[in-house]
């Protein structure tokens, strides 16, 4: 079945690729299924080993030098293949869309941290971010719902996260707690729940349940989330939000309102994928200059999920 | 929740040590449950996790890394296995394609070896626990990591 982009949506989406050309790549790739990426889980086997694994039964290639745990399978699967394999079953790698990688990387976190994955369900980042603490220094992993803790519980598990505590707190509630508290962290990833626009090729029923309703109620949610996130990071400390949408209001427009109500900097971020600018501008709203080092992902500039990505760094202790 | 001292931490290392040949466990450990001893690697110490408790609803903390069950040797996890495989010498399974197979999807194996624990692996991978009660090994990995048919 080939869904249609709703008119409005279709509408917003032609306001932030302008070019005919362009829009027109972005129509035609969100109706094709994603490639085949996952994530060497190196707390288990290094990126050599898998991929001296892999290659027996599939064709694999690393398509970025710089990170050669970041996987391409290029053979045809079965339906449930990837997940089916004994590397996947033991750990050893993590079935994660490129562009949902890119938040841990901008992150950059280090052995010894002590970090915050606000909304960390399923795992795909909490397990990143392990990987790069090599299981030193702690992550507090969190998430509203039991059917979802035990879905990042499961994940955890199996690619031997030792590091991380899990808890299961509404985010705003969790942050106000914490800040009260002497926990201050290192870095806070918030991958904010979002309305999933930029997922159109993994979960092609977000053309059916799109509707800006849900973009604005989530912008107003993610403010809020940021700013209870923020007073929970040490000074000089990295907060990276994200969000797996194309909409300047849960994107720009939140950083924009860290902007204007705390001491933040943005930035600059270096990606392995072709990233864009954030937009100056939506609508009515004029955003801070700032705003262009955080970065747009579109799936047609690099055969991906769409994302959105910026990094902030805490300038003074917000009082 | 409740945090296992180095008196139980010496007794469980030297279990470990006499079965399999495990000889260190720098983890924090922690007891869940009756039975399960969970294995925290973090930063945080136990005052922390303690303070912590007190503003955060903690569901899960490290990984599951053993069972400790009455009259019975000590179980390691299907992680746990993987975990600690570089100090694991003794008792150890070593199964071909075909027991595998009938493992991975939650299985017995037909292998007559005395009663006890085991360590079951393929080649190079380790492939969890299993128990022997001398006419065959029954089957531990955890539904959510077997293969479905």
């Amino acid at each position: 079945m080939v869904y249609e982009m709703k008119p409005l949506f279709k509408e917003r989406m032609q306001k932030l690729l302008p070019d005919k050309e362009d829009f027109e790549a972005f129509e035609k790739i969100v109706h094709t299924d994603p490639k085949n990426f996952i994530r060497c889980n190196m707390l288990k086997i290094s990126p050599v080993k898998l991929l001296e694994r892999l290659n027996k039964k599939w064709k694999v290639i690393q398509p970025y030098p710089e990170y050669p745990n970041i996987m391409l399978i290029e053979s045809e699967l079965p339906p449930g293949g990837l997940g089916n394999a004994i590397e996947h079953l033991l750990g050893y790698y993590y079935v994660q869309e490129i562009s949902s990688m890119l938040s841990v990387i901008a992150l950059n976190p280090e052995p010894g941290e002590l970090i915050l994955d606000l909304c960390a369900s399923p795992g795909s980042k909490t397990t990143q971010i392990a990987s790069c603490m090599n299981n030193n220094g702690t992550i507090i992993a969190n998430d509203l719902k039991m059917d979802r803790i035990k879905i990042l519980n499961a994940n955890t598990e199996r690619c031997g996260v030792m590091n991380a505590i899990v808890t299961k707190n509404d985010a705003v509630r969790l942050c106000e707690r914490l800040s009260k508290s002497e926990f201050k962290f290192d870095k806070i990833l918030l991958d904010a729940p979002c309305s999933g626009e930029g997922t159109l090729r993994s979960s092609p029923k977000t053309f059916i349940t799109w509707n800006y309703k849900v973009v604005r109620n989530f912008s107003r949610q993610q403010k809020k989330m940021l700013a209870y996130a923020l007073k929970c990071l040490k000074v000089h400390g990295t907060l990276v939000y994200s969000t797996c949408t194309h909409a300047p209001e849960e994107d720009e427009e939140v950083v924009d309102f860290a902007l204007k109500n705390f001491p933040v900097k943005i930035e600059k971020i270096h990606l392995p994928l072709k990233c864009r600018q954030g937009v100056a501008e939506w609508y009515e709203k004029s955003f801070s200059p700032e705003i262009k080092n955080t970065c747009r992902i579109y799936p047609q500039d690099n055969d991906s999920e769409g994302f959105f990505v910026s990094k902030m760094t805490l300038l003074e202790e917000i009082k | 929740m409740k945090f296992i001292k180095s008196s139980g931490k010496k007794r469980i290392i030297n279990e470990l040590e006499q079965r399999f040949g495990i000889t260190s466990l720098p983890y924090l450990l922690i007891k869940t449950g009756k039975e399960k001893i969970r294995g925290f690697s973090g930063s945080l110490s136990k005052d922390e996790i303690l303070q912590l408790v007190k503003l955060a609803n903690i569901e899960i903390i490290g990984i599951y890394l053993m069972k400790e069950e009455l009259g019975m040797d000590l179980r390691l996890s299907f992680d746990a296995t993987q975990i600690l495989q570089s100090q694991i010498t003794k008792n150890i399974i070593e199964i071909d394609e075909k027991q595998f197979a009938d493992w991975i999807r939650g299985r017995d194996l037909d292998i007559e070896i005395q009663e006890g624990v085991y360590i079951i692996k393929l080649k190079n991978d380790f492939i969890g626990c299993g128990v022997s009660n001398s006419k065959k090994i029954f089957n531990y990995v955890p539904k959510e990591r077997r293969i479905r048919n």
